[in-house]
């Protein structure tokens, strides 16, 4: 039977919410392609190369760590839809790094030779491990897709490419979103531990990590222009989009002063911004023009933009966010 | 005892992959990669792809004070093709340490990943900041909320998304004698082989202008909702 593998961020004691959604994901197109769900959590463990913990193929995790922990992220990734959940144990230190995590990765790719591999877009290690895997098993690659259709499933990206069940060769998956499934019940589950010796890449040595500034942001950023901030329903609306879509705002110390952004979101006049997507609204004063998706909203486009709306702001971005709050 | 990123001879021999088509809105992006390549004795940029973009990235090249290598191609390729392309490259430079300008165009962070695989290199994506001395690269990456800090020690393909200065305007490129062209034979790659990862052909897609349209684009930007 095919493989459908998903990878599992953690955030914190529990699974990032967009590895939950790549789950989803992925439990719809295992259900429509009969194939199997694996759920997989790389998990780092001191002492893996001593082989103090061999190999287990039961539904008893003896794994590190906090076993109230372990029990909540089995019990998530059950009721998220998995049919069996991989433990791949390493030495390293986790961290969203193909150096760090990538060995231990590997082996769960040689284990289960999958058909479809899904990463939560949004997930912390997605960036790193998706394009990496996708070369490494010589897989096609979508960014940001979703599921589509009801008992055909396919994952479609926006261009409109897809991946099907009759396709031939492997596909990665980076989910941009999925619709929430009725949790499952089904929780006698296997877990399977693999256990890696040896660790990270020496080649890669992360020295630390501080808060990054709001320019260096790589999400989804909402810029607002002076023009339009003093608006209370503009305002309101740009709230309503930027919590639907999980977005940072950002404007000048003028929009922080009024309170629409904070302190910690003001960007200075001209400074390029890179994020993934970005929501220009009116005429905000930073350089959006690194952004891989750029919408415009209030200045009727410009040159290469994948989106503009013209007319009232406040009530574009109104309608906007119920519609997507709708779907 | 020669540092782990250099060749036999004890040099470090950096690339920067400028990809294959020009940066979608601003070549700001493409000048901050140049700039930072620059800081490196002896960079070279590579650009793939049809003629006036093989001149533009000639002539950028040329203002860092870089040297450059073309490779004039009709394909049109996935992220695994583009890749082959330049760990060929690589090859033929001996390059131990490759750039990438991962911000012009949003298909591009792909290609990081893919190098490294193909060149059995480390990876490094999304780096904001890069300097370097006589053994370590040191890097600076977004992850999410936080801010990286990296020490890099061998062989490494790392991801920029360092700005250049502003630009409004710029000079249209003339064909560059200085670019050195490298045709796909002559990289030891077949056109026929390579053709294996390409992409069917596409319109330019259109600038969504309804709010259903523009709905459909964000759709799949939507955060997860509480408990699901």
């Amino acid at each position: 039977m095919a493989a459908v593998l998903v990878h599992i961020d953690l955030d914190g004691d529990r699974p990032h919410a967009s590895s939950l959604q790549a789950l989803a994901a992925g439990r719809a197109v295992a259900s429509s392609w009969g194939a199997t769900l694996y759920a997989a959590v790389i998990a780092r463990d001191p002492d893996a190369s001593t082989g103090a913990r061999a190999p287990s193929h039961s539904g008893i995790m003896r794994l590190p760590g906090d076993a109230r922990t372990i029990e909540a992220v089995r019990a998530a990734l059950a009721r998220g839809g998995a049919d069996k959940i991989v433990v791949a144990l390493t030495e390293a230190q986790i961290a969203p790094l193909w150096s760090a995590v990538g060995a231990a990765w590997q082996a769960v790719l040689d284990q289960l030779r999958p058909r479809l591999v899904v990463f939560g877009a949004d997930a912390p290690s997605a960036i790193e491990l998706g394009p990496r895997t996708a070369a490494r098993i010589g897989a096609r690659l979508f960014l940001r897709a979703r599921a589509q259709g009801s008992e055909l499933v396919e994952l479609r990206d926006r261009d409109g490419s897809c991946v099907r069940s009759h396709d031939s060769g492997a596909a990665v998956v980076l989910v941009g979103s999925a619709l929430p499934l009725d949790p499952h019940n089904d929780d006698d589950i296997d877990v399977m531990v693999l256990t890696l010796a040896g660790g990270s890449d020496a080649r890669i040595e992360l020295a630390g990590s501080v808060p990054a500034e709001r320019v260096h942001a790589t999400g989804i950023i909402i810029a607002v222009g002076d023009d339009v901030a003093d608006d209370p329903e503009i305002a309101a609306a740009i709230h309503r989009l930027a919590r639907v879509l999980g977005a940072h705002l950002v404007g000048s110390a003028a929009a922080a002063a009024i309170g629409l952004v904070g302190a910690g979101d003001v960007v200075e006049r001209g400074a390029p911004i890179a994020p993934e997507l970005c929501i220009a609204i009116g005429r905000p004063a930073i350089d959006v023009a690194g952004s891989a998706s750029l919408i415009r909203v209030g200045t009727g486009g410009g040159k290469a933009v994948d989106g503009s709306l013209s007319g009232p702001i406040g009530i574009q971005l109104a309608e906007l966010a119920r519609v997507l709050e709708d779907r | 005892m020669t540092a782990p990123d250099r060749n036999t001879d004890g040099t470090r021999v950096v690339a920067v992959w400028l990809g294959h088509a020009p940066p979608v809105r601003s070549i700001r992006w493409l000048d901050g990669a140049l700039k930072a390549a620059a800081t490196f004795a002896g960079a070279t940029a590579v650009a793939a792809g049809h003629q006036a973009w093989l001149d533009l990235a000639a002539d950028r090249a040329a203002r860092a004070g870089l040297a450059s290598v073309g490779v004039p191609t009709e394909l049109e390729l996935d992220y695994l093709g583009w890749a082959q392309v330049m760990a060929s490259v690589a090859r033929k430079l001996a390059a131990t340490t490759i750039l990438v300008d991962e911000a012009s165009r949003p298909e591009r962070f792909a290609e990081v990943g893919a190098l490294a695989e193909l060149t059995d290199a480390a990876q490094l994506t999304h780096v904001v900041t890069l300097a370097v001395d006589d053994v370590t690269i040191h890097a600076a990456r977004t992850a999410g909320a936080l801010l990286q800090t990296v020490r890099i020690h061998g062989p490494a393909v790392i991801g920029l998304r360092i700005p250049g200065a502003p630009i409004d305007e710029y000079p249209t490129p003339t064909p560059s004698a200085a670019m050195r062209r490298l045709d796909l034979a002559a990289l030891g790659l077949d056109p026929a082989v390579l053709a294996h990862r390409g992409l069917p052909p596409r319109a330019s897609p259109l600038a969504h202008r309804t709010l259903e349209r523009v709905a459909d684009h964000l759709a799949v930007h939507v955060a997860p909702r509480k408990g699901s």
